[in-house]
Parts: structure tokens; sequence; C-alpha cells
């Protein structure tokens, strides 16, 4: 049966690609791409100019979704950092091209050569810096903008792949990334939307109201996982909070959820994270 | 480099290349700087000048010891210092506000292009150098434009509500609901002076779904009972 199955689709793959018999017109256009590839694939100056504006064009296409959303990172950020990272690849390829050209005896005499890869690989680190720079831990124990930093760091990466003229890769690389921040947040908001795992950061007069918080919420048959006590910190202006993690009986609205605990009298603040 | 050619003389270290270098490092950071200057950023024209022209110092030192002194010597690993230094003094142009916005990041992703620019100057790299000035300085100028235009098409909006008693908040929430609106963030507050008995501050972020429609919901919202004022943030 299996084997069947088998012959029967290298019967018809066989038969697809004899049909499809490549005209001599297009084997020579692809000769012409080819061709076209391969000069791009060297450092010249055509080449240069198109590396340069492609990574500012990508950076700079990812960073216009960032911005909508109203990111710290936005449009020129991404920008400059894609177009600074892909001048670093084609600059260590201007030194190898040198070396291998006008300094090339100099470079046999003394046996110098250059690391392609050196100025690249600190990039993949510099950025890594400067996103480090955006990630912020709030008073309510939450870690923001370090899908930002990750970003940056993805667009500075994908720059580099831009200056080597490693096209191939550049433009799926592309795609995914722009899926990756345009699509994906819809999905991962859908599943976390419809959760029933919640956790939220109430705030409260004193210590003791703390305790109708949670009779409130056990009145409402939610599952408690997680409370973390803090007895009042400077961001919270001395209020006694607590960071709790719970599990909702059935499905319904988070708002709702906050609406509901927002009513009770001794809550100051009352936030999802 | 055929196209070039003319420049030929200049990619060797030679005194007048070394000063050429230098004087394009400056003046690439300062194109670079001066857009800085005249929207009075942290790192303005001086900032970028100094760190250019460090990064081109760099890059051209190591030619000289290969090229001129003939040592065994990697000519890019002075330069890939640079790249992750001056990722430290971007960072530090960062500031996080008390409202946990994130500002400064412009600047330091700018300071550090105008360093890797730096290093291609340093390089003997000229023409690489000029379009990349070229391109920061239009990405600076013309996409900053772009970037208000790209804002005023935001779907991702925050409104900050406040209102008097419990039932106010239900309604907005379906009011929201209805009007396609999905709410991401809520946190209510009660404000701190205690005169306000009853009173709740609401900060709602959410997405919309069509143009203009945040006008008119700021209108539906703020005619309901029990609400005090109705703010887009």
């Amino acid at each position: 049966m299996d084997g069947n199955l088998q012959g029967q689709a290298g019967k018809i793959l066989s038969e697809m690609l004899t049909n499809c018999k490549i005209s001599a017109k297009w084997k020579e256009r692809g000769g012409v791409m080819t061709g076209v590839l391969m000069y791009l694939r060297e450092l010249n100056m055509a080449s240069l100019l198109l590396r340069l504006t492609l990574a500012l064009l990508f950076g700079g296409l990812i960073g216009m979704e960032r911005e909508r959303k109203r990111r710290p990172a936005g449009f020129r950020t991404y920008m400059l950092v894609c177009l600074g990272a892909a001048l670093t690849m084609i600059l260590s390829q201007y030194l190898a091209l040198m070396l291998a050209t006008r300094w090339s005896d100099v470079a046999q005499q003394v046996g110098l050569t250059t690391d392609a890869s050196r100025f690249g690989a600190q990039v993949i680190n510099g950025i890594g810096f400067l996103g480090a720079g955006t990630i912020i831990v709030t008073g309510r124990q939450e870690v923001k903008g370090l899908t930002t930093a990750a970003g940056l760091w993805t667009s500075a990466c994908m720059g580099l792949a831009i200056g080597a003229g490693f096209y191939e890769c550049v433009i799926p690389g592309f795609v995914l990334i722009f899926l990756c921040v345009r699509v994906f947040p819809r999905i991962e908001y859908a599943s976390t939307a419809r959760s029933r795992n919640m956790s939220i950061y109430v705030e409260v007069h004193s210590m003791e109201d703390m305790a109708s918080v949670l009779q409130f919420l056990r009145t409402r048959n939610y599952t408690i996982f997680d409370v973390d006590l803090d007895r009042g910190s400077e961001s919270s202006m001395g209020h006694p909070n607590a960071v709790i993690a719970m599990r909702l009986e059935h499905r319904e609205p988070h708002t709702a959820v906050l609406a509901a605990i927002s009513k009770i009298e001794s809550v100051w603040t009352i936030e999802e994270l | 480099m055929t196209v070039l050619s003319f420049l030929d003389p200049l990619r060797d270290i030679t005194t007048a290349s070394v000063l050429v270098r230098m004087l394009m490092a400056v003046v690439c950071g300062g194109l670079i700087g001066i857009e800085r200057e005249h929207k009075r950023r942290p790192a303005g024209f001086r900032t970028h000048i100094l760190i250019c022209l460090g990064a081109a110092v760099t890059t051209m030192t190591s030619q000289y010891l290969a090229l001129e002194m003939h040592y065994f010597t990697d000519m890019a690993r002075l330069g890939a210092q640079v790249i992750a230094g001056i990722g430290f003094i971007g960072a530090g142009t960062i500031i996080i506000t008390r409202r946990r916005r994130v500002k400064g990041l412009t600047t330091a992703a700018g300071l550090w292009t105008a360093a890797i620019v730096g290093l291609a100057v340093g390089a003997g790299f000229y023409e690489a150098a000029a379009y990349t000035t070229f391109l920061v300085l239009l990405a600076e100028m013309v996409f900053s434009r772009l970037e208000y235009r790209v804002m005023k098409h935001v779907r991702d909006i925050c409104f900050f509500v406040e209102y008097v008693g419990n039932e106010p908040l239900d309604n907005v929430i379906c009011l929201l609901r209805n009007a396609n609106a999905t709410i991401t963030d809520l946190e209510i507050t009660r404000p701190s002076d205690s005169e306000k008995e009853d009173h709740f501050c609401a900060v709602i972020s959410l997405q919309i779904s069509g143009k203009g429609q945040v006008e008119r919901l700021v209108d539906d919202i703020s005619v309901l009972d029990g609400i005090v004022s109705v703010e887009e943030m």
C-alpha cells in the first residue's frame, strides 16, 4: 500500500517536472539575475548604496510598527541601529578588500589578516547594552521594555546580514520579524485576554483590608495561587500592596473582575499585570 | 573600488590622509550632531563630533600600526571595541521618567551610528561614511516628520477617566465594548486627597479599530452619568 502510494507520488512528480520546461529565454534571464546577484554580493559602489539604503528601509519599516504602539524605540531608532550595523559589516569587508588589493604587499610581508566579523560581533554586544537601558522594573514588580530591547537587537542583527550582503537571509528574516511585531501581538493578546489565569496588583488602605480583598476573591471561587504582600513602599506612597496570582472560576472579561474589585471600599488602586 | 579612484592616494596612512580623515570625521559628526542640538537633545553638536573623531582615531591608529609600523595586528580590533563602548555611553543617555516612559533612546542610537561613521572615516572608507551620514540626516530630518504622521494613526490609545460612584465604570466598559474597542489595560485608583470621597480615576488603555473614533468615544463617555472628566493621554 505504502509502496504503491510512493510510486504514484513519484510518477506525478516526474510528470510535473517534465511538463515545466523552462524556456531558453527564462534561463537566460535567470543567468542575468544570478549575475546581478553575484555582482551585488561583492563590495562595490552599487552594493554599498543598495545595502545601506536597504538597511534604512527595513529598519524603518519595523520601527514604524513599534512606533504605532507608542513604544519608546520608534522609527528613527530602528533605522539608525540597522544602518549602523550594516555599515560595520561593510567596513569589515572594505578592510579585507584593501588588504587583498592595495595593501597586499604589506599584508604578505607582515602576514596581516583581518577578521571580517570582528566589528559585527561587537554590534551584537553593544546593542545589547543599549537595549538594557530600555528595560524598566516598575514598582509593581513588572518588567517593561523587554520587547523593545529584543526588537532593537534583532534589527541590529538584521542590519549585519544586510551589510554582509546575505540577501537570501535578509528577506525572509525581515518578513518574519515584521510578522512578529505586526500580527503576533494580537495572538498574544487574544490568548491572555481569554485566559482564566490573572495576575493583579492591589493597593489598600491598611494591612487588615487585604483580608477583605482576599475574602472577596474567595467568595467568587477564584483559586489564589500566590500572594506577594508588601507593607508599603515609596512607589505606592506607603500603601500596603500585593501582587495576587489567581485562576478564575470560569472565563469572564478581566475588566469586569477589575471593576468588581475596585468597588471594595478599602481598595486604593487596582491594576492587571 | 574603481569608481572613486581619485580617492586612492588617501587610502593609505599619510599626513595628508590623516588630516583629511580627521576633518571629515568632524564634519560628519557635526552634521549628525547639529540636528540633535537643534532639537535640544542632551547629546548635541560637540558630543557627536568628539565621538566621531575618537572613533576615527581608533581605526587610523590600527592602520598605522599595521601598515606603517608593520606590527602584526588585526586592524579591526581597536575599532570593534568602540562599537561596544559607545553602546555603554548611549545606554547612559536613556532616562526613565516618573511616568515609566523611556526617553533618549533615539539620541543613544544616533550617537552609536555617529561612532560607526567615525570608524568608517578613520578607515578611509569615505564613500560609505558620506552616504551613511546622508542617510542619517535623511532619517533625522525627513522621516521625523513622517513619524508625526504615523502617530496620528495610532490605534493604541489611553483614556484618563475620572468618575464618581460605582456604576460609571461598568457603563464605560460596556460602551467601549459596544464600540468594538479592546481594553488592553485597566488601572483604577482613588485620588489621595480625602475630600473627594467617592471619586475614582481609571486609566484605560485600548485598541480601536477605525480612524477618527477617538473624539467620538471621548464625547460618548463624557455624557455618561457620574463622569467627571475624560481625557485622551
